[in-house]
């Protein structure tokens, strides 16, 4: 390959990146600017919130039967609490730790009311109860200053029943020590210092790293790829007398570099504020003493990483946007590459995840796991070499691919693709017909984000209603969606009318479908059991509301929400893009992996190719809701009523015997093929 | 000279859902351009008139068929040794607008592979030919039409090529603009270069080519020297012929 002509491809794509402000500002903004921001307004912040407890008095009311008992000891306090304060601006000139009001208690009337109002920070309150004194400490929870009191508060009860008991044992005439300390323990942590601030690292810094090392290659990416044909110049450059392997390799190397060089720019300036921060720390007296040169191996490494995933990430950022003709529509490809590679990134957030042969093989956790491992100093460096060798190989692979992009003339001289929609004024677009497939997939990604965060957070926190809320997720966003880009609501969702053969025909099949999946089902727990387990438990909790409860949210929601979903605007549009085959196939896999489960994978993807099929040879989504409503509700039916069905269906509860797995089989496909021939019949062959 | 033989250019466009449908762009093209020759390539929207110009220029792979040129007495037939050759500006070939118009200048001397000082001695000598001076040390985003129309020339004449292949150069220009193209054109043509472009302007194809190209569909309907085709058609203007030979064809395609 002539370097000669290289050299001049890369310095002209330096030269045209670098004067495009854009990418300049995403270069330096953030590591430059935004970063030394962020960390001087949480500096601030903490300061500010600091300070503003360092100075708190709180006011405590006492009402108690002991004679005034506590209330002494709760003086006592308070004078310690003052010299405390008159010692420490001696050393350090800090402000006081707090100081203690103690409230005349006759003034309060109602101790609730005076906690609303914060006339009083905590109320104690000591009652005589079978020659016990019980002391009951009222606070408010949601208010910090009386969160505080309450701390102080027990901290002095702490104090005070050691000191009681103590006295009692002493006029028992026992030896104090002996009785309440009959044996010591303590705990020591053996991680160097260096180990705790570099786990503490671990855990954020990949992370930062690959987000900026992303946002870095990004905008180089687009314009060397897609933005080349937006601006027209990518005929030129075919007209000079270079191979497409140089021209690639010259966007590669610059795209790479820029990758590289903000990558580093941010590597130095996290450097710079944590050895800043290092400083200040260094100057508190009690604070713990890093030795930063432990920290340079790991850097090392972690360059030649970033070196490595720079190469991996520009590779694959550029085979998307290449198919991109303008800056807008590669926008729409990076969005989603970039919510995939943030969310394997968070694995360096995870905690029990380690970098064995198998991860060290997955892009994107692997670097973040590796850099992970270096800052808490364990050294693998079978694992460091294959982290960057299998980099390396993807970015290999990457390129090679795109070579192949680059000699397809369709993608080169073709029509761009329509881009996200949603992303445009919403007057600018045409009423009706169906999304763009890149709407949908947008649509897609969103839904599913949302599903796996705020889905799986109301399913823990309301279980059944949760679930509820999830569906109306899989509703709601696509219907905003199709709202604001005018699509014709009708044609998205199929809602067509049928014959009522449409109905019956569903029925046969979705009940020999089910009678299939229990079979499929069976095996796949067999296979996978620990993940079987799960989806056991997690269904036996979902299944604590009442019959009808759980029969609306799991069979009627579904049935009308998920179908919407996926049998509507998914597959309507796929249908109209693909080949009728692959579009059936893809929301096959989709429905299945929505799932999230290996379990349930194959069963469910079946019943989403099913359910495709039907809707495509009806031409309505409605027998496919019935469908998904009668395959719920069965599932609903069987784990509610256990004792009434067991008698007359035991093979819903027992375990499988091959016997009964090839008579349900058997069942199923004649139901299936029953059903089948209903709409073939009706239908016609045609369809 | 340029040397094509048979060629066909298939597209297969995605028609509904799972139809795929071929359409010969270029079918069954064959040509040749000799040098000091201006050969016009006239036709309706999509008859193939850009596709057949970026396959003879190398920027497409012909579905079948060859394209060849001839420099002196040497064959050329290596993809990227013909466009060390070949001149070529289309409505499509933009210049880097970031870039000045020297930097792309210099940038292209080194790809088509000249020494510094060859590039630099071309660019005075283009800078002149087409009086750049005032702004080829400008970022060429910020040229007018015109001052970019002339960069684009002189990045076709920076290589010296034997051969120059233009796609509608004329396209959407003041009358100015596009005379001073027709120009040079003509005094290439006097250097013994070979020329060939295609236009949708009747009067200027018919003022300056030694031969036109009729196409239509994809296929040659009809060729010769203008006063050859106003003889065969017995029209007395370009335009006329044009229409004429387009109508023919569309009742041949009925039958």
């Amino acid at each position: 390959m002539n370097t000669k002509v290289i050299k001049t491809l890369v310095k002209k794509e330096f030269l045209d990146v670098f004067r495009d402000r854009k990418t300049v500002i995403m270069m330096l903004v953030i590591p430059v600017i935004l970063y030394p921001l962020i960390f001087i307004g949480v500096m601030q912040l903490v300061s500010m919130i600091s300070s503003s407890m360092d100075k708190q008095t709180y006011r405590i009311a006492i009402e108690a039967e002991d004679n005034g008992a506590f209330l002494q000891k709760m003086e006592e306090a308070k004078e310690h609490a003052d010299e405390e304060t008159t010692d420490e601006e001696t050393t350090d000139g800090k402000e006081t730790e707090y100081e203690l009001i103690l409230v005349d208690a006759d003034s309060i009337t109602d101790y609730e009311e005076a906690l609303n109002a914060e006339e009083i920070d905590a109320y104690i309150s000591g009652k005589l109860q079978d020659g016990k004194l019980q002391y009951d400490v009222y606070y408010l929870s949601s208010e910090n200053n009386s969160s505080y009191a309450r701390n102080i508060v027990m901290d002095i009860f702490d104090e005070y029943k050691e000191e009681l008991t103590k006295e009692k044992i002493t006029e028992a005439g026992l030896d104090v020590h002996e009785i309440l300390e009959p044996i010591v323990y303590e705990e020591e942590d053996i991680a160097s210092n260096e180990q705790s601030l570099g786990s503490i690292m671990g855990s954020i810094l990949p992370f930062m790293l690959i987000v900026s090392l992303l946002m870095g290659t990004m905008y180089p990416a687009i314009d060397t790829t897609a933005g080349e044909r937006e601006r027209g110049t990518l005929e030129t450059i075919l007209t000079l007398p270079v191979t497409n392997r140089q021209l690639i390799v010259s966007k590669f190397f610059t795209v790479a570099m820029i990758g590289i060089i903000s990558a580093l720019l941010n590597i130095v300036s996290m450097g710079g504020i944590a050895f800043y921060m290092y400083q200040i720390m260094d100057l508190q007296s009690d604070a713990q003493v890093f030795d930063m040169m432990q920290f340079v191996p790991a850097l090392l490494v972690c360059i030649l990483t970033v070196f490595a995933f720079s190469l991996f990430i520009s590779a694959v950022t550029m085979c998307v946007t290449a198919f991109a003709k303008s800056y807008k529509e590669a926008n729409n490809y990076v969005t989603p590459l970039m919510l995939v590679v943030m969310f394997v990134g968070y694995i360096g957030f995870i905690p029990n995840v380690e970098l064995n042969r198998t991860m060290a093989m997955i892009p994107v956790a692997n670097i973040c796991l590796l850099i992970k491992n270096m800052l808490v100093f364990k050294v693998d460096y079978t694992a460091i070499a294959v982290v960057l060798i299998s980099n390396v190989a993807y970015a290999v692979f990457a390129i090679l691919f795109l070579s192949k992009i680059y000699d397809s003339e369709a993608v080169l001289f073709g029509e761009g693709k329509a881009g996200i929609q949603l992303f445009e004024k919403r007057s600018n677009l045409k009423k009706g017909g169906l999304p763009e497939l890149s709407d949908v997939w947008f649509v897609l990604a969103l839904t599913m984000m949302l599903v796996l965060y705020a889905g799986s957070m109301l399913q823990i926190k309301f279980g059944l209603k949760g679930v509820f809320g999830t569906q109306m997720i899989l509703l709601l966003v696509p219907l905003l969606i199709i709202w604001y880009t005018r699509k014709d609501i009708r044609q998205t969702y199929a809602f067509q009318q049928t014959k009522a053969s449409g109905f019956v025909g569903g029925l046969f099949i979705i009940l020999g479908m089910f009678c299939i999946n229990l079979v499929l089902s069976t095996g796949m727990i067999k296979l996978f059991p620990q993940s079987a387990g799960n989806i056991m438990t997690a269904f036996a909790e979902l299944m604590d509301g009442s019959f009808l409860e759980a029969f609306f949210v799991i069979a009627v929601t579904p049935a009308i929400c998920e179908e919407m979903l996926f049998r509507g605007i998914v597959f309507q549009t796929m249908k109209k893009k693909y080949r009728i085959t692959s579009a059936i196939l893809a929301v096959g896999v989709l429905f299945g992996a929505y799932h999230m489960s290996l379990v349930k994978f194959l069963p469910t993807g079946l019943l989403g190719i099913v359910l495709c099929y039907t809707v495509y040879v009806t031409g309505s989504i409605y027998p496919a809701m019935l469908m998904h409503f009668v395959n719920n509700g069965l599932s609903v039916i069987i784990s509610y009523f256990p004792e009434q069905l067991g008698k007359v269906f035991p093979v819903f509860y027992e375990e499988l015997k091959l016997s009964d797995s090839l008579i349900l089989l058997g069942v199923g496909l004649v139901l299936f093929s029953i059903g089948h021939s209903v709409l073939r019949r009706n239908y016609g062959r045609n369809k | 000279m340029i040397i094509a033989q048979h060629l066909v250019k298939t597209f297969i466009k995605n028609e509904k859902k799972n139809r795929k449908v071929e359409i010969n762009a270029v079918n069954d093209i064959s040509l040749t351009v000799k040098e000091g020759e201006i050969v016009g390539i006239l036709g309706p929207n999509g008859a193939g008139k850009t596709t057949l110009l970026r396959m003879l220029s190398k920027l497409m792979k012909p579905t079948s068929g060859t394209v060849g040129i001839r420099i002196g007495e040497e064959e050329i037939s290596d993809d990227i040794e013909i466009k060390r050759h070949i001149g070529y500006l289309s409505n499509n070939t933009k210049l880097y607008g970031r870039l000045s118009s020297r930097e792309l200048l210099q940038m292209l001397g080194v790809l088509y592979g000249m020494s510094e000082e060859e590039t630099g001695n071309k660019i005075e000598e283009i800078c002149e030919v087409l009086s750049m001076e005032s702004f080829i040390d400008n970022r060429i985003e910020k040229l007018s039409t015109g001052q970019t129309q002339r960069a684009s020339i002189a990045r076709c004449l920076i290589h010296n090529p034997e051969i120059y292949i233009f796609d509608e150069p004329t396209l959407g220009l003041d009358i100015l603009s596009s005379a001073a193209i027709i120009e040079f054109m003509k005094k290439e043509r006097e250097k013994g270069k070979t020329i060939l472009y295609s236009t949708h302007y009747m009067e200027e194809a018919e003022y300056l080519c030694d031969r036109i190209v009729m196409i239509h569909q994809g296929k040659i309907i009809s060729e010769g020297t203008p006063e050859a085709l106003k003889q065969q058609t017995g029209k007395d203007n370009l335009r006329e012929v044009f229409a004429e030979l387009i109508e023919r064809e569309g009742i041949e395609d009925e039958h």
